[in-house]
């Protein structure tokens, strides 16, 4: 059983062990040169790599390394599962901290010593994330999330003596602290409804809906909704979203990215696992709310994201838009899940390529990054200029871009469930937002008298080119990505 | 008189309510805070409660796990507080206003 029985947490032990290393070193390494950042690196990729060996370990296995019902292909225990779910969770998260971590490498240069803090909370964030895509218990599920939203708390006020990122930091951790306070409470009540913590297994809450008949389902009802309003924060589904645009604008733009993709991940991971794994057979009770947070989260997200002159809130009022987006694939129930998995993988890319753009042109630590200050950009650096442009595209659903292949899923899905309202609504704020997204464009491409070169970083411009290759690849060609995602479902 | 798990169902739905009352409506930053501590007590009451009504273990092993976690989040959090207080010499979260948009 030895290594059959860690492989389903290698992804955390590695993350964990790599964030303890980088810490070590920096106490005794040179303090000039930032030695742990590679060590970061291989431990990210040494994740993913995990994760493609779980991946495997789920296909061949059939199944019931630890226990399992005959119809479900996949190792469990009350406290950790590993699943197509889990391991395409482990691969992305994996990839995406990689991409990460070289998008914020000119910062991490830049904060010389203090970098070594910077690189451990991404890993400890990292290993949040996926603890709760990879666990059926509510509490783990917590645990996973705070380690990771406190990890955040720290990055987003990590540039010292600046009073935006002080702000960032106060804000995001008062906000995501009450967010948190209510999923649990949300969690507590479903105990009480269920009598269980746990999705699969024995005595599970699967177990207790397949026996019992709900005669007052206030609790319960009552414990959902405060496990969505949770999590809706987190994803800054509109109207949970005020924090968002002002945490994304103090916080250092080279830690916005991981902040703002990683989050999205898992967090439609354990919304996922929770409501599609547990809760399906109460589908009609939970499925309306998430289609009228889906379409507030479009229309308030592309309204606002209209008037917006920085491009950091621009992008957090257009994730707004993309969250909506993204909830509406779970409407669909488990058909929605492979729509969710590649809209929110590609997703992931381009957040993080935008951001890293971002801290190449504004600086990585800057908080403003004024729309204007991209003006010509393709002239200044053709390269930056065009790769921001396959991003924009990608981000506002144009054809041949990964976010229209992931739209047209997810509005395919909806629509399925009889939600055809919910993807007039999408169609309408997908045509809208392409004002914005083509307004950062046209900026790029103005001409600009005063434009002096720019000079990127080898490490910034792969990560940039990763996200924007991504794009590009899952735009033309997104058939392997939906083969491997039908196989990642959480029941 | 008996006193059933209902009542302290009850009493931790006031508690949480009057958390998140305190959060949406006090400006200062260090009773927002104990606020949301007010908030997570609240839920382990309620874990509690249920545990013992029930007759599950699991209950009372999550209280503790509230317990560690909120303790980390007051770790970080009077942290960041610190860091405002230094850079505006003041807790008032209206004076946070640096961005708007």
């Amino acid at each position: 059983m030895g290594n059959a029985a860690l492989l389903p947490v290698a992804f955390e032990v590695i993350l964990i062990a790599g964030a303890l290393l980088v810490l070590m070193v920096a106490v005794i390494a040179d303090r000039r040169r930032s030695v742990w950042a590679p060590i970061a690196g291989v431990a990210y990729l040494a994740a993913a790599a995990a994760g493609i060996l779980q991946w495997r370990a789920v296909a061949e296995s059939g199944g019931d390394l630890y226990f399992s019902t005959p119809d479900i292909v996949i190792v469990r225990s009350p406290m950790v599962v590993m699943d197509g779910f889990s391991a395409f969770a482990a691969i992305l998260l994996g990839l995406l901290g990689f991409v990460a971590l070289l998008g914020s490498w000119d910062l991490v240069v830049r904060l010389g010593k203090r970098s070594a803090e910077f690189v451990a909370l991404g890993l400890l964030a990292v290993a949040g994330l996926h603890m709760m895509a990879a666990t059926p218990n509510l509490i783990v599920i917590f645990i996973g999330l705070e380690t990771a939203s406190i990890s955040f708390y720290i990055l987003a006020g990590f540039i010292r003596g600046s009073r935006a990122s002080d702000e960032s930091a106060l804000k995001y951790f008062l906000l995501g602290s009450l967010a948190s306070a209510m999923f649990l409470y949300g969690i507590a009540l479903t105990f009480a409804a269920t009598g269980s913590l746990t999705i699969y297994g024995a005595n599970s809450i699967r177990d207790f809906f397949s026996v019992a008949i709900i005669t007052e389902p206030g609790i319960l009802l009552a414990g959902l909704a405060l496990m969505l309003a949770g999590l809706f924060f987190k994803v800054s589904a509109a109207p949970f979203h005020q924090w968002a645009p002002d945490v994304y604008q103090g916080a250092p733009s080279a830690a916005v990215g991981l902040m703002a993709a990683g989050i999205k991940v898992a967090a439609f991971a354990a919304l996922a696992r929770i409501f599609i794994g547990g809760f399906i057979s109460q589908i009609d009770a939970w499925a309306p709310i998430i289609g009228v947070v889906a379409a507030l989260s479009m229309v308030v997200g592309t309204t606002m994201a209209l008037v917006q002159t920085d491009l950091k809130r621009l992008l957090a009022y257009s994730g707004v838009a993309h969250s909506g987006y993204l909830l509406a694939t779970f409407v669909g129930g488990v058909e929605g899940v492979p729509p969710m998995w590649f809209y929110v993988s590609t997703y992931a890319f381009m957040v993080v390529g935008a951001f890293t753009i971002v801290s190449v042109v504004n600086g990585p630590a800057a908080h403003a990054a004024p729309i204007s200050s991209f003006k010509g950009l393709a002239k200044r650096s053709p390269e930056m200029g065009w790769l921001l442009a396959i991003i924009m595209f990608g981000l506002s659903g144009m054809p041949f871009f990964a976010g229209f292949v992931g739209k047209v899923f997810a509005f395919v899905v909806a629509g399925e469930a009889g939600f055809l309202w919910l993807v007039v609504i999408g169609t309408l704020a997908t045509v809208v937002g392409l004002a914005f997204y083509l307004k950062v464009v046209a900026t790029i491409f103005a001409p600009d008298e005063s434009g002096e070169g720019l000079e990127a970083s080898t490490s910034a411009r792969i990560a940039i080119a990763i996200s924007a290759t991504v794009t590009v690849v899952f735009g033309i060609v997104p058939w392997p990505l939906l083969e491997v995602v039908r196989d990642a479902l959480p029941i | 008189m008996i006193v059933t798990t209902t009542w302290f169902l009850l009493l931790a739905a006031a508690l949480f309510s009057i958390g998140v009352a305190g959060v949406l409506i006090r400006r200062n930053a260090l009773v927002m805070f104990m606020s949301i501590e007010l908030m997570l007590n609240a839920v382990n009451l309620t874990f509690v409660a249920v545990s013992r009504e029930l007759g599950l273990i699991e209950g009372q092993v999550a209280a503790l796990f509230v317990m560690v976690v909120a303790a980390t989040e007051v770790t970080v959090g009077l942290a960041i507080v610190v860091a405002v207080f230094r850079t505006r010499a003041s807790a008032n979260v209206d004076e946070l206003a640096e961005m708007k948009g």
